[in-house]
């Protein structure tokens, strides 16, 4: 990348950086009004956004939409294998879509429905939705779904659903792992520098998905030692393998939690459920990115660490705004996107 | 050349709503309909009759294009060309269509385990040859030790890592000993006591484990033989299941045929669906036809409806000119040049069809860039051979060989030799000067003829201020041609006076007056505007007029080329000289014949198409019955 290219998308990362809309502004948001909510992320963000009763996910697409037209900005600068990275990280957005389809097959649910769930990725969109949606059966819909670039994904998910039946967070989390060993894959065809800070950047997501479902797999679904470290992902930053396989052996979530190295043990300390567990490693993964994001030290992992921040946002107020127009209680908005632990 | 798309006419037809399929049909068989969507009225007419039919009909197609997939026969032209297909119809025909694909569906989800199984088997068989060169028995694997228990077989290079880690959490050790295609093949040995666990393991990483059959106690090769007969007999299960296939869609091949030849006819009204409106049994249907042909309209909707009907036609207003869909007329001669202008862009409604004048400038630089009589003739032969696979291509290439021949002719040049032939005027590396100074002046005219049909547009379109003013219209026309009368006087009488000075002056004010007048921001932002479209006004008019020296650099490139393929065929003996002087041509045909068609159509897009012609318009998709 020529120093133009670069000192451009410093300078577009920069300004992108001071729109992100902070944790606790999106907390004050749960006790305003949906119109107010919008006002106050247009004010945040400069980006207009139109609401529009009769079209439920028109907000939500518009967020997406956004972001996919600042990832397009950000994109053009790179080439060659840091490209084929941020292309693939941007992925991360259209896995929301293919979980809903696959959850939607699965449960029966109507195509006209899962529509309405589905986001508008534009040009990043690889799925054909089309023809996703008018598939008649589950099976169908895989098979189609093996002809796509989620194709390894999908073929981790079949398996599940074989395995374990119709258990749409495993199914989940077997998405999620396939993604992140993908993600992980092509990040190693970076330059070292490159991949070095990326993967400190990666790191902490790798930890949080890595702890949190090590305790569901051991303690809530009660499988082996041996499975539960299996169905792990690529390591992070603190968890390494052997670190894992030693918690994987463990008998409760107090004994795992106190044997975690630090900032995890004091992170986690006194917090019993996983849902919350959950929420803290979200915000601590967060604070990564953002230092990163923050520090002008290498473009690439200031470019991921964006991709993450503006996925968080982009999930918590869809949450939010859809929390909003089923007029839900905001204490159950509150632990809903996580803010309540 | 100067041609119009057709003029149109909004046509508004009110009805009833059980005529409304009688209606659809009737203009869809003479598709000469472009449905319109409109906002006017909405409130008064809330419902839409077709859409329920549509969901049917959209579910139906795309299941029915699904098993079509499957066919390798295909469909009969059907029996009745109109006919109304009922909403019953459809849905008893879409039931039909979902049990078939169901069982289609069935059919291929067995055969893609059917596959995956096989290729399970045939890894297993070649990493059997691993085993050969061992007098082992196999049969060993399958006996389950006291204390110790083996087992062998595949699993996908990428879970092996993890899976090794994993199974050392079960005191199992895992061991590759052969890997392909990213499948390794694998040996999980350790204690007998923790077979649940370790196979729960092994199956979620996908692990495929080597069968090693009850009464099997041979040796590697011999299980590589039950493993072959194996694929065998997967491969007459795979052939089964195609069989099966091949006899279900045999079977339901009339309900298959049925289907095509109802969904043909439930096409034109399913397509009506955001379209048609209507409320309390009266529907409305809105849409543009040419305006020769509204009466033949009137008549046939007079024959086929049922009840009284009210049909309108009127001229679009101006301010629906851009909305108005664009109907060229049909010229099997421009048929392959109104191509290459769709490629730009569809003429707006008011706009000049540039197909003419496409073709003929086109032709005419080509020969123009490529002048001799040989290769033109080459170019007609082999353009002729593609007359019924490429129609298109073949009047193209007939046409640009012509010209190239003719311009052959004036050049004198045949297969690249010069003096062959009497040049009707010269060879253009006889004078080059003089061939550049054609080219700039082929150019100017060009770039004026452009213009005018740039104000003519304007003026077509209801912008006379644009048309006066602007760089593009009557201002700009004057600048451009003062311009030219200044660059004259001053190359070629080295006089530059006031009289030059003012008129460029003045025809530049203008412009940048009407600029301003169309700009809007700040005075700063304005003033930048102003000055960046007017310097970007110049500059475009003297880089589009010196950019057709192309045209004569290619025409000058064009002989050079041909000297350098006799400069090498002349240091080589007779038979070489031949194969040289063969080669050598066919390389200036092909490859700089690309060339200049290329560089033609470039400068044809971007020296003319973007000053006189918008391309925003939108084609006249009528209601047909699809073929």
């Amino acid at each position: 990348m020529s120093g133009f290219s670069s000192e451009y998308l410093n300078t577009r990362l920069s300004i992108y950086a001071s729109r992100l809309i902070s944790f606790e502004q999106l907390v004050n948001f749960i006790q305003y009004d949906l119109e107010r909510i919008i006002a106050a992320v247009q004010e945040l963000t400069g980006h207009y956004y139109q609401l529009d009763g009769a079209k439920s996910n028109l907000i939500e697409n518009q967020l997406t939409n956004r972001a996919m037209d600042d990832f397009l900005i950000l994109i053009r600068p790179f080439s060659g294998s840091e490209r084929r990275f941020f292309y693939f990280a941007i992925r991360w957005f259209e896995l929301a879509n293919l979980k809903v389809l696959i959850r939607g097959k699965f449960s029966g649910i109507e195509s006209l429905k899962i529509k309405q769930e589905l986001i508008d990725l534009g040009q990043f969109a690889d799925l054909p939705i089309k023809k996703l949606l008018e598939t008649d059966d589950p099976y169908e819909m895989l098979r189609l779904l093996e002809t796509t670039p989620y194709a390894g994904i999908v073929r981790q998910a079949r398996r599940m659903y074989e395995e374990h039946g119709n258990d749409l967070f495993l199914l989940d989390a077997t998405i999620d792992r396939s993604f992140f060993i993908d993600l992980n894959q092509r990040a190693r065809f970076l330059r070292d520098q490159d991949a070095q800070y990326v993967s400190r950047v990666m790191g902490g997501l790798l930890d949080r998905f890595n702890l949190l479902w090590l305790l569901r797999y051991r303690f809530s679904y009660g499988l082996s030692a041996a499975k539960s470290f299996y169905l792990l992902t690529t390591t992070g930053n603190k968890l390494y393998a052997s670190e894992l396989m030693r918690l994987a052996k463990m008998d409760s979530i107090e004994e795992v939690i106190a044997a975690l190295p630090d900032p995890y043990r004091d992170l986690l300390a006194n917090i019993g459920v996983i849902a919350n567990m959950e929420t803290v490693m979200e915000y601590y993964s967060l604070s990564i990115a953002a230092n990163a994001l923050h520090r002008k030290s290498n473009l690439l992992s200031r470019s991921f660490a964006y991709i993450m921040l503006r996925e968080a946002e982009v999930r918590f107020l869809q949450a939010l705004i859809k929390g909003k127009q089923l007029e839900l209680d905001p204490e159950l908005i509150e632990q809903a996107v996580g803010a309540s632990s | 050349m100067w041609q119009t798309p057709l003029a149109m006419e909004k046509v508004s037809l009110y009805m009833v709503d059980v005529d409304a399929q009688q209606a659809a049909m009737t203009l869809a068989c003479l598709a000469v309909m472009h449905p319109l969507e409109s906002k006017a009225g909405e409130q008064d007419l809330q419902d839409y009759p077709a859409a329920p039919y549509f969901t049917v009909y959209h579910d139906l197609n795309s299941r029915f294009g699904k098993i079509a997939i499957y066919l390798k026969t295909p469909f009969k032209q059907p029996a009745t060309t109109t006919g109304i297909v009922t909403l019953d119809e459809l849905q008893r025909l879409d039931e039909q269509l979902k049990e078939i694909w169901a069982r289609v569906s069935e059919l291929e989800e067995l055969t893609r385990r059917q596959n995956e199984k096989m290729n399970v088997t045939r890894q297993l068989s070649s990493s059997l040859q691993k085993f050969a060169a061992l007098d082992l028995d196999l049969s060993r694997l399958r006996r389950r030790g006291r204390f110790l228990r083996i087992v062998v077989g595949s699993v996908p290079s990428v879970n092996f890592d993890q899976l090794k880690r994993a199974l050392s959490l079960t005191n199992f050790m895992i061991n590759r000993f052969y890997s392909s295609e990213g499948i390794d093949h694998v040996v999980v040995f350790g204690s007998s006591q923790q077979q649940e666990d370790v196979h729960d393991v092994l199956d979620s990483a996908d692990f495929r484990g080597l069968n090693v059959p009850q009464e099997f106690s041979g040796s590697p090769s011999q299980l590589r033989a039950d493993l072959n007969r194996e694929i065998e007999q997967e491969n007459k299960t795979l052939d089964e299941l195609k069989g099966a296939l091949t006899e279900l869609l045999s079977r339901h091949m009339p309900d298959l045929q049925n289907a095509h030849d109802l969904l043909r006819l439930a096409g034109p009204y399913a397509s009506l669906a955001t379209v048609l409106r209507g409320k309390g049994g009266l529907v409305f249907l809105l849409g543009w036809v040419p305006a020769q042909r509204d009466q033949e309209i009137r008549k046939k909707l007079e024959r086929d409806l049922k009840f009284p009907f009210h049909v309108e036609f009127s001229a679009p207003e101006q301010k629906e000119y851009d909305a108005v869909p664009s109907l060229l007329k049909k010229s099997w001669l421009l048929k392959p040049f109104q191509a290459l202008v769709r490629n730009f862009g569809i003429p707006g409604y008011r706009e000049v069809d540039p197909s003419g004048l496409f073709a003929l400038s086109y032709i005419f630089m080509f020969g123009m860039m490529f002048g001799d009589i040989g290769h033109g003739a080459v170019i007609v032969l082999a353009s002729l051979l593609l007359w019924k696979r490429f129609p298109g291509v073949t009047i193209v290439g007939v046409l640009a060989g012509i010209s190239s021949i003719f311009f052959g002719f004036v050049y004198g040049s045949l297969f690249g030799y010069e003096h062959v032939v009497q040049p009707l005027w010269m060879s253009p590396m006889h004078d080059p000067i003089k061939i550049l100074l054609v080219a700039v002046l082929w150019g100017a005219s060009f770039i004026l003829i452009a213009n005018l049909l740039a104000i003519r547009n304007y003026i077509a379109s209801g912008l006379p201020r644009q048309a006066l003013f602007s760089g593009k219209g009557l201002a700009g026309l004057f600048f451009y041609l003062a311009a030219f009368f200044a660059s004259y006087q001053l190359l070629a009488n080295n006089r530059f006076t006031w009289l030059e000075g003012l008129l460029l002056l003045l025809p530049m004010a203008v412009i940048l007056q009407f600029q301003w007048r169309q700009s809007s921001g700040g005075l700063i932002e304005r003033l930048l505007v102003v000055l960046i479209e007017g310097l970007e006004h110049i500059i475009s008019n003297v880089s589009g007029t010196l950019s057709f020296l192309r045209v004569a650099a290619f025409s000058l490139n064009h002989v050079a080329l041909a000297a350098a393929v006799f400069a090498i065929a002349g240091m080589m003996d007779a038979f070489g000289h031949g194969i040289t002087v063969i080669l050598g041509n066919i390389f200036i045909i092909v490859l700089e014949g690309a060339i200049v068609a290329i560089q033609c159509l470039r400068l044809e897009y971007y020296e003319g198409f973007s000053r006189f012609f918008s391309g925003k318009g939108k084609a006249f998709e009528p209601l047909k019955i699809e073929t």
